[in-house]
């Protein structure tokens, strides 16, 4: 019982104890006016990020549904033809903005925004904003993701440096030890108070951003948003809680504030600049990937070998023409009850779908290998842990990309199908050429065919994508607990 | 005295890594370089293989029409990259420095991109420009931020005070010292780049050097302004830092958001639709019409005419090709002019800032900028223009497949020029130095005659 009464004590002391260092940390660098300044500067870029963020998503919003509702009006209006005519004529995807994206930037503008979808071919996803650009875009970009996972732990930094390192250097250190306060919640203590200051920032931005959501016209159809920001919220705030972990903890070790200064800029250096770009070259190097060209000429080799639907003689398409006309009972294409030129370019289209879809599935599983390791990397660097998770949850990694190309791939499919579906039914075997009258069917039909609509990922899967970065988070969060339990005997008072 | 400060500092573990710090990431940075050009140079290699390949299949497969052989037929022209773009890879990794079309309407063909995993590009690559901008300031401003500081708070300021002639010497001095031995880093890195990555020595790699030299000096001139304030250490380390994340990382971001805002490019998506009704519209139209069209812009083809009570000649279906790229010509040279002004408007922001103007700098002369890309769509428009009128009137009079030497037809190449407009490229850094160099003088004057 005594003891129960003890440890419950402890407790509460301990409590007041890490109330009163972190308070101490917090109005010891409010004091300073410079601390004011920067947390007002940072605060003005982040809202200058949000705001022109989210202006710029509505105003690409609106371009591309503009221009998905002009596709959609031209391909309605096309007059009575050949239905391959219209798989041909095919369709322009737009990429849509996830919503969350004027939060954190990620690979957006890296990715192509729009894609020419017609039979027989893929055509690459092209218009990413990098290639409308000129070298600027490669300093980075302004966005509340930039600042708050770059800018913002290099605050972080130099307001912890010194938070132990100069006590020591000052003496206070030995006395603060010595009226019993353990390491642990001295080094604790610190770090809840240099994560105060970390919100000084975060807050702000944070509650921006809801409200942006608020308004935003998405938010009333797809409320599972206000899901995935707050995950994004946890993600950043553990990320801040490790920062600043890490910040006290180096200042405790190092020998002098200088040092520790010069190895936490250090730090922040090797993880936000160096380690994800060596990684990147790195990964390239194990997992190398094919060029355009010889993608291209690895699909076509294939598609040779496995039938040319345009080569009468060609053994695959002879064996299909040989089974129909034995199956109908007929001695000639000409009589068979549909049209045989449209059956022969549904299996085409079958066959080179499958294969393209193959080797993009080969090449897809090459590029997550290649990230993933950088993803690894997380493991050592929270930078990376943050980059990836943010991304995910705003919509802007390469998975939310990747759904995209998928969606619109599996889109030019039915397009082409649906117009080889028509020509099967409808058009009869004995028009010469598809400017023949008889080889025309109503417009009515092109209306037939549902608009292109891409869906957003599910939150289940966006979560599955980034499960290593979070654990890596936690697993940061854990070490460094136990670096601060565990590992105080080595650090010195004086 | 001087001696005694090369010696001083040399001694210096923390200066000695600092010097082996730049070498190492520059070295790394050069290798990453070399990979990249290797790179480059096995995609042409590979194309150019896979083209006289595709070239002979499709030639046999098709050996009776040789318009529909041109249908298939690509013929790729290269950007080609100088060694130097090792050194600066710019947007060499965002478009492609080689694209092979058909003789088929080239809107539709110009922009495809190469395969990237878009993460890479997103992290960028570190090459020699990304370690002389980001990383050399930082060194820099590691060896300066104490110059005087360090000595007050170290309490020999009041010796030098007392015994040397001139304070301001030995600072100039100590800063020389710094200066030189940066110098011969950089300078011994790009001389290791000369033979590695085998850059010729021309009036562009000269300004290559000078650009970097002035962008080193630059920092120096600004840590030397900031010394001349005669803050404590951590002040001006603060200021100097502050510097550094103002000028590398938000003065471009915010350049380039300002640009995004200001030059928005809808016209990107105009040119895709235009392009296509363009050309797929035309299959639904009366024949007649396209043709004229096609005799208007080109007058020398009035001899050919379509058959008349034909459905179908090759005449009219590469005029219909040539309708896709004349109907959206407005559009795509309204998409040109923008990233001309999206490229004007950075070039101009950009003199401000030593950081923005070296790197577009280092590009332009590397040819891996917009403007080499813009030049290349030109060259490709024109190459492709060649290739139709070459080959237009074999279609039109049905000439034979086996009278042309189709293995002939190997890549082709665009050699662009890198414009080395001297004072356009130093003066802008050169002026930003000086006036730091001239407001420490003032500083340092009026802080020692009160001293």
């Amino acid at each position: 019982m005594n003891s129960f009464v003890y440890s419950w004590q402890t407790f509460f002391m301990r409590i007041t104890i890490l109330k009163l260092l972190s308070r101490q940390v917090w109005s010891s660098k409010m004091s300073n006016p410079g601390t004011l300044w920067l947390i007002g500067i940072v605060n003005i870029l982040v809202v200058f990020a949000l705001i022109s963020g989210f202006r710029n998503l509505n105003q690409r919003q609106k371009t591309e549904e503009h221009y998905s509702q002009e596709v959609r009006e031209r391909w309605e209006s096309r007059p009575d033809k050949h239905p391959h005519r219209m798989a041909h004529y095919g369709y322009v995807a737009f990429r849509q903005r996830f919503p969350l994206s004027f939060f954190d930037f990620g690979m957006d503008s890296y990715l192509g925004n729009a894609v020419f979808l017609e039979a027989h071919r893929q055509n690459t996803v092209n218009f990413s904003e990098a290639s409308l650009s000129n070298g600027l875009l490669r300093f980075g970009e302004i966005s509340a993701g930039m600042i708050l996972q770059l800018l913002l732990p290099l605050l972080i930094f130099f307001w912890g440096f010194d938070l132990v390192a100069r006590e020591r250097e000052h003496g206070t250190l030995r006395i603060v030890l010595t009226q019993g306060v353990s390491w642990q919640e001295l080094l604790l203590g610190k770090s809840l108070g240099l994560f105060y200051l970390a919100l000084s920032v975060f807050v702000p931005s944070a509650v921006l951003g809801l409200t942006l959501l608020f308004f935003s016209e998405y938010i009333t159809e797809n409320p599972h948003l206000y899901l995935l920001y707050l995950l994004l919220i946890i993600s950043y705030l553990v990320y801040f809680f490790v920062l600043a972990v890490l910040a006290v903890y180096v200042s405790a070790r190092a020998k002098s504030s200088k040092s520790a200064l010069i190895q936490l800029i250090g730090v922040w250096l090797f993880f936000t600049l160096m380690l994800p770009k060596l990684s990147q070259v790195a990964g390239q190097n194990i997992f190398p990937t094919p060029s355009k060209i010889e993608f291209d000429t690895t699909v076509e080799q294939e598609l040779i070998k496995q039938g040319d639907s345009h080569n009468p003689n060609d053994p695959h398409f002879k064996a299909l023409k040989d089974s129909l006309l034995a199956a109908y009972k007929v001695d000639s294409t000409h009589k068979l009850p549909f049209n045989y030129a449209g059956y022969v370019m549904r299996e085409g289209e079958k066959l080179s779908t499958e294969t393209y879809k193959k080797h993009e599935a080969q090449l897809v599983e090459t590029y997550q290998k290649q990230q993933n390791v950088v993803r690894l990397t997380a493991f050592f660097n929270p930078y990376v842990a943050i980059k990836n998770l943010s991304m995910a949850l705003s919509g802007t990694d390469y998975a939310a990309y990747n759904d995209f190309q998928h969606q619109a791939e599996d889109f030019r499919y039915q397009l082409a199908q649906t117009m080889n579906e028509l020509q099967i039914k409808y058009i009869s075997n004995k028009v010469k050429s598809s400017a023949d009258k008889n080889a025309v069917i109503s417009k009515k039909n092109w209306a037939d065919l549902p608009d292109f609509q891409p869906q957003f990922l599910a939150v289940r899967e966006v979560c599955q994508n980034e499960i290593l970065s979070g654990i890596s988070l936690v697993l940061w969060v854990l070490g460094l607990v136990f670096l601060v339990k565990y590992s105080v005997k080595n650090l010195k008072a004086f | 005295m001087t001696v005694l400060l090369i010696k001083n500092f040399l001694r210096s573990k923390s200066s000695l890594t600092g010097l082996l710090v730049l070498l190492v990431a520059g070295l790394i940075s050069l290798n990453i370089g070399k990979y990249f050009l290797e790179k480059n140079k096995e995609i042409i290699e590979k194309t150019a293989e896979y083209q006289q390949k595709s070239i002979a299949r499709n030639v046999a497969f098709h050996p009776k029409e040789i318009g529909l052989l041109l249908y298939y037929v690509r013929f790729g022209l290269v950007n080609e990259m100088p060694n130097l773009a090792g050194l600066s890879i710019g947007q060499r990794d965002i478009n492609p420095s080689l694209q092979s079309v058909t003789i088929r309407n080239l809107e539709e063909q110009k922009y495809a991109t190469d395969l990237m995993n878009p993460l890479y590009q997103m992290l960028g690559n570190m090459d020699f420009s990304f370690v002389l901008i980001y990383f050399f300031p930082l060194i820099i401003i590691a060896f300066c931020f104490n110059l005087i500081s360090e000595e007050k708070e170290e309490g020999t300021w009041s010796l030098v005070l007392s015994q040397s002639v001139n304070p301001l010497k030995m600072l100039r001095l100590k800063v020389l010292v710094r200066y030189a031995s940066v110098l011969v880093v950089l300078l011994l890195l790009l001389l290791v780049a000369k033979f590695y990555l085998v850059i010729p020595f021309d009036a562009t790699f000269l300004a290559f050097i000078l650009t970097s030299i002035l962008y080193v000096s630059f920092w120096f001139s600004l840590a030397w302004l900031v010394a001349s304030f005669q803050k404590n250490s951590s002040q001006n380390a603060l200021i100097l830092l502050f510097s550094w994340v103002l000028l590398t990382i938000v003065v471009p971001a915010g350049i380039n958001a300002f640009t995004v805002t200001l030059y928005p490019v809808p016209e990107a998506f105009s040119t895709v639709l235009e392009s296509r009704d363009g050309y797929h519209n035309k299959w639904d139209e009366p024949k007649e019409p396209t043709v004229a069209k096609f005799h208007q812009h080109y007058p020398q083809f009035s001899q050919y005419k379509h058959p008349e009570g034909k459905d179908y000649s090759w005449l009219w279906y590469y005029a219909m090709q040539q309708m896709g790229d004349d109907e959206a010509a407005a559009d795509a040279q309204a998409f040109k002019e923008k990233l001309q002004k999206r490229n004007r408007f950075n070039s101009i922001a950009g003199l401000f800032f030593p950081t923005v103007h070296t790197q577009l700098s280092l590009n332009a002369l590397s040819l891996s900028d917009m403007d080499n890309y813009l030049h290349f769509l030109e060259k490709l428009e024109d190459f492709h223009e060649q290739k139709r009128l070459y080959f237009y009137p074999k279609i039109f009079t049905e000439a034979d497949v086996s009278g042309e030497d189709w293995a002939a037809f190997g890549l082709d190449y665009f050699k662009d020029k890198a414009d080395v407009d001297w004072l356009r490229i130093l003066f802008p850094v050169l002026i930003i130095s000086g006036l730091c160099v001239v407001w420490a003088k003032v500083n340092f004057r009026k802080n020692f005659m009160v001293g």
